[in-house]
């Protein structure tokens, strides 16, 4: 198994204002799977990927990682984990405003000891033309591209992503997801979106639906839809 | 792979080139000027010390009233304590220009010329003056000088080794180098001046020389009683006694002590600034760094990224200021001494204690305060500083604020309460700029003011110190030295009815606690003094305001004072404290000062007067000590001081401009996005401009003037720790109300172009900013 989450609980706050966040999450996801996390505003599902991307501490449970138990790491492990083993795409993109697209993928490539071909990948991203340009000259999905590249090259066995889409239009979300879809299949990596959008379920090989803390719902999907077929 | 962050270091410094600017010109300005300092004064003790023997300068000198047979001459030479005797006479020759030249032939043996410009004299009518000397006179190397209707053409500047402090007498309490000089002329035109104008002066060199003060006091002792048996003594001035040699060495360095007070504020400040440079940086980046740690960089990888910039900005700015400490800043030293005392060509030397003090430790408190205030930072985790969250702890709930207050008074009042942690840097930083800014201003009205001080509180408008020429009393034999002694009385007693006969005695202070010695005048003052009103019994020792201003003492205190050039010490308690601000005193009566010296009942040094004394001999009088002396002293004192003061003055002024415009910058920075907020919501600039920047000028002005009591209060302790390094006597501590208005005016006006530079700004600012990573 590529990531198992067993009994995991975080709660913010103290006393009367404590809220809980997760209550008892577990579940599991195989290597290369695209897992969806789905919930409104609220239900815990970024909370949830941030613990799974070691940048945020669960009260208690266990996440373990191609075998490895992530509780045990300290922080230089956890670096090191989220080092070699994940890559992050958030809804605002966080590139180095003075780097260029090209630069700010190799960013991402520096950290691997065996990163993707950047050209080629700068190729599947579409950015070919853009590669010398700094952030601020790019529109939000090409931006967003550039971010999944950082992400990407280094070839991580899992991708996160935060709400990818959510501060694109549509055509521009669908061209995100269909980007996501294809590096999934091309590159073999397991991701895991968390997304408030219904209609990206569809595209998920296991879908996990979260309210309030809890998962209301997961299922394997039977059918997958390609994300060009998407619609909302 | 090369680390990819690598590449963003020249456009960062590009994209913030206003930051690193400041930056690199505290760094350069503070290391080129305290290092150019530092060298310069490294190498002009340096030049001063080896000059003793480069330019076989003499151990001591001696005027007869005629001119020594050879018979005389080899008794001396082979006495007890055996020297070599040279002949250095001079004639004195009043000038057109008003001044007075001491002209010696030139010296070949002892005592040697060195040449700063120009050739020495090779025919007749031919000068070489005093560098010094025709500075202060305008004259240069090709120009002429007339005395007496023979003019002469100036072929050199010189500096005579035995002269580099121009003193006239060596009894004078300072010197002036514009109206008394020395020079040298050729054997054959020294050779035209008159029998009746020479001064039978010679040098003399120890065969083997003394190894301490003590040594040469008895040495020099043995031989002056040597010589006055020989021969008419007029003057004896032994070496380690000769202020025309010894003031200079004395007085070198001395400025080092404020340059140093300079320099550890400026140390301060830089620490500041590095400090709040990274910390801001650190906050417009968050985002990224969080961005970064998340993707798996470690803090190590990104600490060494974010420290890159201002350690290549730092070693560039010590490179440059090294180069420009041993150039142009060392130059412009070596002139500041230049202009106070004539000393000889010098070579630069190499200061390992410039490049230490200016160098590697500003360097070091770079990296520590970076590397500490990143790795403080980079533990918050990578979450937080992605939502941009750096406070660290727990949000506290808003201070609850009247609704009777006036909406936009309240808006901006969150503003001061949410940017607290900014404002009190900006206080911090106001209040270092204004101890820079007060450091350079505050010294020369003290110095202005001491003069008008010392002259104000003299203890009568003329105190004559008699001396006793040399060899007068005939200790033979108890006959003659009691008929010297009549003749003697005769010839010092004054019968100007302003005159008060006082005995005087100088004593050392024993440099304890690391303070310099220096020299206390023990005045015995009669009964019922016209000049000093108080009634001394025999206990009463009362110390000057000056003497308990500078070391902290008060009424029954023991003070230690010393026997100069001899191991007997002597303790006094202080009854009380005379107010006297002119200088290091201590009175008693004057019985009981000549009890206590074991001098005669009747014995006495000199005169109180009010009007001047006419009747006695110039030759019995030592030293003299009326307004025109005084003033010398503060003249000098400005003129040594001076330049360097107005030097760091500038140099204050400069940075307070630039330390004003980096704090004001961050605020502005720091809030950009709810500026850009703001803009969306509709607020105009001029809105903006007065709930952005009003706060900030509120708090400058409070700033401003809550930091000069501090200063105040801060800076009197630290003048008072630097002057005692500085100097002997005392300046008592006065800070000149006027220069808090200037201090202020220039904060404020500072201030506001700042703010009109930020206003600007604020038009700039994106609407873009606040859709920025907020959850």
């Amino acid at each position: 198994m590529q990531l198992e989450l067993q009994n995991i609980k975080k709660s913010y706050g103290e006393g009367g204002s404590r809220i809980e966040v997760l209550k008892d999450i577990s579940l599991e996801a195989k290597k290369g799977e695209f897992v969806v996390l789905l919930g409104p505003s609220g239900s815990g599902k970024s909370t949830l990927l941030n613990i799974i991307g070691g940048i945020d501490n669960a009260d208690s449970g266990k996440i373990i990682i191609r075998g490895k138990s992530m509780s045990d790491m300290n922080e230089k492990a956890l670096t090191s984990y989220r080092r070699e083993h994940l890559g992050y795409i958030f809804q605002m993109y966080n590139l180095i405003p003075n780097l260029t697209v090209r630069e700010n993928i190799e960013v991402g490539a520096y950290l691997s000891k065996n990163p993707l071909d950047i050209d080629e990948l700068i190729e599947v991203l579409g950015l070919k033309e853009h590669q010398n340009k700094i952030p601020s000259k790019l529109s939000g999905g090409q931006q967003q591209r550039c971010a999944i590249g950082r992400a990407i090259v280094k070839n991580p066995d899992i991708l996160l992503c935060d709400e990818p889409t959510g501060a694109l239009d549509y055509n521009t979300s669908k061209e995100i997801l269909a980007l996501i879809e294809e590096v999934n299949q091309k590159y073999g990596n397991t991701v895991i979106m968390v997304t408030h959008n219904d209609a990206i379920k569809n595209m998920a090989d296991f879908v996990v639906k979260l309210r309030d803390g809890v998962i209301r719902k997961s299922y394997r999907n039977e059918e997958k839809q390609k994300a060009a077929e998407l619609d909302w | 792979m090369r680390n990819p962050l690598n590449k963003r270091l020249p456009r960062e410094l590009l994209g913030d080139i206003g930051k690193y600017i400041v930056i690199f010109l505290l760094l350069l300005l503070s290391i080129g000027f305290v290092s150019g300092f530092l060298v310069a004064g490294e190498s002009m003790i340096k030049a001063y010390n080896e000059s003793f023997e480069k330019y076989s300068i003499e151990d001591g000198n001696f005027r007869t009233e005629d001119r020594l047979k050879d018979t005389q001459k080899e008794r001396i030479e082979n006495g007890k304590v055996p020297v070599k005797i040279y002949e250095n006479f001079y004639v004195e020759k009043e000038f057109d220009n008003n001044t007075t030249l001491r002209i010696f032939a030139n010296r070949e043996e002892v005592d040697r010329a060195c040449v700063m410009e120009g050739e020495l004299p090779s025919n007749s009518k031919e000068i070489a003056i005093d560098r010094m000397y025709a500075d202060n006179n305008g004259l240069n190397v090709g120009d002429t000088l007339t005395s007496e209707g023979t003019e002469y053409k100036i072929t050199a500047l010189v500096a005579l080794s035995d002269y580099s402090a121009l003193f006239y007498n060596n009894n004078d309490m300072m010197f002036d180098a514009s109206a008394f000089g020395v020079a040298v002329v050729t054997k054959e035109q020294f050779s035209e001046y008159a029998e009746r104008d020479l001064r039978y002066n010679y040098a003399w060199i120890y065969d083997k020389k003394p190894l301490d003060d003590i040594e040469e006091k008895e040495m020099s002792d043995d031989l002056m009683e040597l010589i006055a048996k020989k021969a008419e003594l007029e003057n004896f001035v032994p070496g380690f006694l000769n202020q025309s040699i010894t003031f200079t060495g004395e007085d070198l360095g001395s400025d080092k002590a404020m340059v140093e007070v300079l320099l550890y504020i400026m140390i301060i400040i830089i620490a500041f600034v590095f400090g709040i440079t990274i910390n801001n940086t650190i906050h417009k980046e968050a985002c990224v760094i969080g961005t970064l740690r998340a993707s798996g960089y470690t803090k190590s990888e990104l600490i060494r990224h974010y420290m890159a910039m201002p350690l290549i900005v730092t070693v560039i700015a010590a490179a440059l200021g090294n180069i420009m400490g041993y150039t142009f800043f060392k130059d412009v030293c070596v002139s500041m001494y230049y202009n106070s005392y004539s000393l000889p060509t010098y070579v630069t030397v190499w200061s390992a204690e410039a490049f230490l003090k200016t160098t590697l430790v500003p360097f070091a408190i770079m990296v520590i305060v970076t590397y500490l205030i990143l790795r403080r930072k980079l533990r918050i985790s990578p979450l937080k500083l992605i939502r941009r969250d750096l406070s660290g702890g727990r949000q506290k709930d808003a201070i609850r604020l009247n609704n009777k207050i006036r909406f936009f008074d309240r808006f901006r009042l969150r503003i001061l309460i949410q940017n607290k942690s900014s404002y009190i840097i900006l206080f911090m930083g106001l209040l270092f700029a204004n101890m820079l800014l007060f450091f350079g201003m505050m010294l020369p009205p003290l110095i202005i003011h001491y003069q008008g001080i010392v002259t104000q509180s003299m203890l009568a408008k003329h105190t004559y110190l008699i001396e006793i020429p040399a060899g007068v009393v005939d200790t033979d034999d108890e006959l003659s030295a009691a008929f010297s002694y009549v003749f003697l009385q005769s010839k010092i007693t004054s019968n100007n009815p302003d005159a008060e006969k006082f005995s005087a005695y100088g004593l050392k202070t024993i440099g304890d606690d690391g303070a310099r010695v220096e020299d206390v005048t023990l005045y015995g003052i009669k009964e019922d003094s016209r000049y000093i009103n108080v009634k001394f019994d025999d206990k009463t020792v009362l110390i000057s305001s000056a003497y308990a201003d500078k070391y902290g003492l008060k009424k029954d205190d023991v003070i230690t004072l010393k026997e100069p050039y001899e191991d007997k010490y002597y303790g006094f308690k202080v009854t009380g404290v005379y107010d006297y601000d002119g200088g290091i005193v201590v009175f008693m009566s004057q019985k009981h000062l000549n009890e206590l010296m074991g001098f005669d009942e009747e014995m006495f040094s000199g005169y109180f007067s009010d009007s001047e004394i006419t009747d006695i001999d110039t030759k019995y009088i030592g030293t003299t000590i009326d307004e025109e002396s005084l003033t010398r002293v503060t003249r000098q004192l400005m003129i040594s001081m001076g330049d360097l003061m107005y030097m760091v003055d500038a140099f204050s002024v400069i940075l307070f401009v630039v330390l004003i415009y980096l704090l004001s910058k961050l605020i502005i920075e720091r809030n950009v996005q709810s500026i850009s907020m703001v803009k969306i919501l509709g607020y105009r600039k001029k809105e903006i401009a007065l709930l952005y920047i009003l706060p900030t000028a509120i708090v400058v002005v409070g700033s401003l003037l809550l930091s000069y009591p501090i200063l105040s209060y801060v800076m009197v302790e630290i003048f008072r720790v630097m002057l005692k390094q500085m100097m002997s006597g005392w300046m008592v501590i006065w800070l000149d109300p006027s220069v808090y208005v200037k201090m202020f005016l220039m904060g404020f006006i500072t201030y506001v172009v700042v703010a009109i530079i930020e206003y600007r700004k604020i038009g700039k600012i994106p609407m873009s900013e606040a859709l920025k990573n907020v959850e």
